[in-house]
C-alpha cells in the first residue's frame, strides 16, 4: 500500500499549497476550470505503480487510478523537476527523456499550474508558531543546510581525488588474476619438489 | 474471550431452510439480527470516524484509497456505497465521477446515513450523491443501475449474505464490477494471533473508552472472525454471478479487497 500512502500523502500537500496559491492570488481559478475532470496520469521509472492528478472543483485528487488519463508521461523523478517549466515538455520528447501520450495541452496545463505553485513557507508557519520560533527554526535550517553542502562538497572533492589519483594506484582485476595464477604456479612447484624429495629419500633409505 | 470454537460456523455455512444465523457468537433467529446490528450501529455512529482511526491506526483510509484505485472508475458513472456508512468511499467517488456522474450512499441505519449525510454536506459534497435507506439483500433500484458497488466493512453485518450477492449482481449493468472490502483471516499464524489479542483484549476496551460501548466493539470482533475467509467469499460471489471473481489481501490478510464483474 505504498501507492495509497504515496497519493494520500501527495493529495494533502499539493491541496494545501494550491489553497494557498489560490488566497494568494498567485493561481488563477479559470485555469483549474479548464482542468475540470482532466486526468494527467504519471509513470516514474524509479516507482512500479502511476500516479494520477485530476482536477475536481479546486482541488486536486491524486490516485492511482489509470482509466480516467486524459495524457500519460512515462519519464524520470531527474527529468520530472524539469517539467515544471512548461516549455521544456517539447524540448524533453525530443531528448527522448519523456514518453507521452494522449492530450498534450493537458500536460502543458498541469505544468503551468505546477509553476505557478509559489509558497512562502516562512509566513505560513510564522502563523502557527509565532515570528521568533520560525526565525530560530529558519537560521537552524540555514546552518544545517550550510553544513550538509560542505560535507557534500568535501564528498564531492575527495570522491573526484580518489577517482584521478588514487584509483591509478589501485590493483587492478587482470593484477590480482595474475598474481592468483603466479601463486597457484608456486604451489604446484613445491608440490612437484616435495613429492621429488619424497622419491628420492625413498631411493635413500631403499640403498 | 478466546475466538470460536470448531463447531461454531461462519455465516456463509447456514442454509436457505436454517432459520438462524449469527451475531457475533451467538446464534440468533434471522429475523432478529437486523435489530441487532442496527442497535450497535445507533450506538457507535456518532464516535464510528474516530473509533476507526484509533482502532486501524489510520490504516482505513489506506485500505479505502486502495479500493477506489482497483475500481477503475470514471467521470460519468453511477456508483452505489453500500453500507457506505459515514460516507468515506461515497466522498472520494462523488469527486471522481464529476458533475455527470452519480454516487448513492446506501445504508440500513438511518443514524449512520444521518452522520455520513452531515459530514458530506460539512465537505461541500452536495451536487452528485443520494442517500437512501435500504437492506443489502433488497435493494430498491432498477436492474442493470450502476456501473460499480463497493460494500466496505459492511457484509459480515448482513443477515443473508448470499441473497445480498444476488441483489448487488441484479443492479450492476453488465460490464460492472463490485468490490468487497472486508476484515478476513490473517496469512500468518503469529499475526492471527496478535490480531486476535488486539482484537479481544484492547478493542473492547478502546470502544469503553472512547464510543462507551465495549460489548459494541467486542462484537465487531466477534463478527469478523465468523465471517467467511477469502476463499470461501470468492466462492460466494462465484455463486452468485460474479465473474472474473479475485481477492487481494491488504496488511497481511487482516482485510481482503474482493473483487467481481458482471458481464
Amino acid at each position: 500500500m505504498l501507492q495509497q500512502a504515496l497519493t494520500s500523502s501527495l493529495e494533502l500537500l499539493i491541496n494545501k499549497a494550491l489553497s494557498l496559491n489560490i488566497s494568494a492570488l498567485n493561481i488563477n481559478l479559470v485555469d483549474l476550470t479548464k482542468l475540470q475532470q482532466k486526468t494527467l496520469t504519471i509513470v516514474l521509472s524509479e516507482l512500479s505503480f502511476p500516479i494520477s492528478f485530476s482536477v475536481d472543483s479546486n482541488r486536486i485528487l491524486v490516485s492511482g487510478l489509470t482509466e480516467r488519463a486524459n495524457c500519460t508521461i512515462n519519464t524520470s523523478i531527474k527529468t520530472l523537476q524539469k517539467l515544471k517549466a512548461e516549455q521544456q515538455i517539447t524540448e524533453l520528447i525530443k531528448q527522448g527523456k519523456l514518453d507521452l501520450s494522449g492530450d498534450i495541452k493537458v500536460a502543458q496545463q498541469f505544468a503551468s499550474l505546477a509553476e505557478n505553485l509559489n509558497i512562502d513557507w516562512q509566513s505560513e508557519l510564522a502563523n502557527h508558531i509565532g515570528d521568533v520560533p520560525t526565525h530560530k527554526l529558519v537560521q537552524l535550517s540555514k546552518k544545517v543546510a550550510d553544513k550538509f553542502q560542505f560535507a557534500a562538497k568535501q564528498i564531492k572533492a575527495d570522491a573526484s581525488e580518489y577517482i584521478v589519483h588514487e584509483k591509478r594506484l589501485v590493483v587492478t582485476r587482470s593484477q590480482v588474476e595474475h598474481f592468483n595464477h603466479q601463486v597457484n604456479e608456486v604451489s604446484r612447484q613445491v608440490d612437484d619438489i616435495s613429492t621429488r624429495i619424497a622419491n628420492l629419500s625413498k631411493q635413500i633409505s631403499n640403498q | 474471550m478466546s475466538a470460536p470454537t470448531q463447531n461454531q460456523s461462519p455465516d456463509s455455512q447456514h442454509t436457505a431452510s436454517d432459520n438462524t444465523t449469527h451475531f457475533g457468537y451467538k446464534t440468533i433467529d434471522k429475523d432478529d439480527k437486523v435489530s441487532m446490528v442496527a442497535g450497535v450501529f445507533h450506538s457507535v455512529a456518532k464516535q464510528y470516524d474516530v473509533m476507526n482511526d484509533l482502532m486501524s491506526f489510520g490504516v482505513h483510509r489506506l485500505w479505502k484509497r486502495f479500493t477506489i484505485d482497483a475500481s477503475g472508475v470514471r467521470p460519468g458513472n453511477d456508483v452505489l456505497d453500500l453500507a457506505g456508512g459515514t460516507g468515506d468511499l461515497t466522498a472520494k467517488f462523488s469527486q471522481l465521477v464529476g458533475k455527470e456522474g452519480n454516487v448513492v450512499l446506501a445504508d440500513i441505519n438511518s443514524s449512520m446515513l444521518n452522520v455520513g449525510r452531515d459530514k458530506l454536506r460539512d465537505k461541500g459534497l452536495v451536487q452528485n450523491i443520494n442517500y437512501v435507506q435500504a437492506n443489502a439483500q433488497y435493494l430498491p433500484f432498477e436492474d442493470n443501475t450502476f456501473d460499480i458497488v463497493t460494500i466496505a466493512f459492511g457484509l459480515r453485518n448482513v443477515t443473508d449474505k448470499d441473497m445480498a450477492l444476488r441483489s448487488i449482481y441484479r443492479v450492476l449493468k453488465p460490464g460492472g464490477r463490485l468490490l468487497v472490502l472486508e476484515f478476513s483471516k490473517p496469512e500468518h499464524e503469529l499475526l492471527n494471533k496478535a490480531y486476535d489479542f488486539y482484537s479481544f483484549n484492547i478493542l473492547p476496551k478502546m470502544g469503553e473508552l472512547v464510543a462507551k460501548d465495549g460489548d459494541s466493539y467486542q462484537y465487531l470482533a466477534e463478527s469478523i472472525r465468523m465471517h467467511p475467509d477469502q476463499e470461501t467469499l470468492k466462492t460466494m460471489m462465484d455463486n452468485a454471478g460474479f465473474e472474473q471473481t479475485s481477492y487481494k489481501n491488504l496488511t497481511g490478510g487482516v482485510v481482503a479487497l474482493h473483487k467481481g464483474y458482471k458481464f
